[in-house]
């Protein structure tokens, strides 16, 4: 998982992450995607502003007052889009997963992980996202 | 030689990377012409002559495998080149595309070179640009 939560920010983003400890972290919006295949589950990504915003000036080339609220719904529930399918082809490229849309909210709901949920959570110098990775159990 | 592209995404950001990284490649591009999703495009499509259409599958209304049914049942787009563009990279989910009749397959996340490579194998050299001098740094 981390290996494409990197990979997606890197290629895609321009943002370097880095591991985080500290689970303190307050966040401004977040991205959703659930998948069903022979695991089945949602991944949750957790965006501070400052990070959404580099997101898509560094994504689109665009100045920070150009930036909407559409363009950081869009950037954000693509970055889930692809860590998701990203993730999900690493685990196992043999089977098929179905994604659904991805959900976007201006705020962060509970952030408390289920039981079968874990967290983690990363810094960059443009800012922090925190990732919750929620499986639900074979199908 | 110029070509008229078709890029179809549900996400206005992605289209707009997808038409960057192309125009960044070195291609020459007439037209660009965007669509949300397979409904959009098919409609898009009564009005335009394309030379390839790049899409994504995972879309509302109709998603880029319905898309690719569509254009095969129509004898007047079933040869237009179709290279999707997705997150979802399984060996059977590709195998499905290329049956399908799609010509390239191009992995979210992707770098300006791996769309290169494609748009080269699909559309071909002659299509890229004489004078590429700035064109080989890919900041976008």
């Amino acid at each position: 998982m981390r290996f494409s939560i990197f990979e997606v920010f890197e290629k895609m983003f321009y943002i370097f992450l880095e591991p985080l400890d500290d689970e303190s972290t307050e966040y401004d919006m977040e991205a959703a995607i659930r998948f069903e295949g022979f695991l089945s589950g949602k991944i949750r990504i957790l965006f501070s502003m400052d990070i959404a915003k580099t997101m898509i000036q560094n994504m689109l080339g665009l100045k920070e007052d150009e930036i909407t609220t559409q363009r950081m719904e869009d950037c954000s529930k693509e970055a889930v889009n692809m860590i998701c399918g990203n993730f999900l082809g690493k685990l196992d490229s043999t089977k098929v997963f179905n994604l659904t849309m991805p959900s976007f909210r201006m705020e962060t709901a509970s952030i408390e992980p289920g039981k079968n949920a874990c967290r983690m959570n990363f810094d960059s110098d443009e800012g922090k996202i925190g990732v919750i990775f929620d499986a639900d159990g074979r199908v | 030689m110029s070509f008229n592209v078709l890029i179809v995404d549900d996400s206005n950001s992605m289209r707009a990377v997808i038409k960057k990284v192309i125009s960044i490649s070195g291609f020459k591009m007439d037209q660009c012409i965007e669509a949300g999703n397979g409904k959009e495009a098919l409609k898009a499509l009564t009005d335009n002559w394309v030379d390839v259409i790049i899409s994504d599958i995972n879309m509302p209304e109709m998603n880029g495998f319905e898309l690719l049914k569509s254009l095969k049942d129509d004898d007047l787009l079933k040869n237009i080149p179709v290279i999707l563009i997705s997150t979802e990279s399984s060996k059977e989910r590709m195998q499905d595309a290329f049956n399908l009749g799609a010509k390239g397959f191009i992995k979210k996340p992707f770098t300006p070179e791996a769309v290169k490579k494609i748009l080269y194998e699909v559309i071909g050299a002659s299509n890229e640009k004489e004078d590429r001098g700035d064109n080989e740094v890919f900041d976008f």
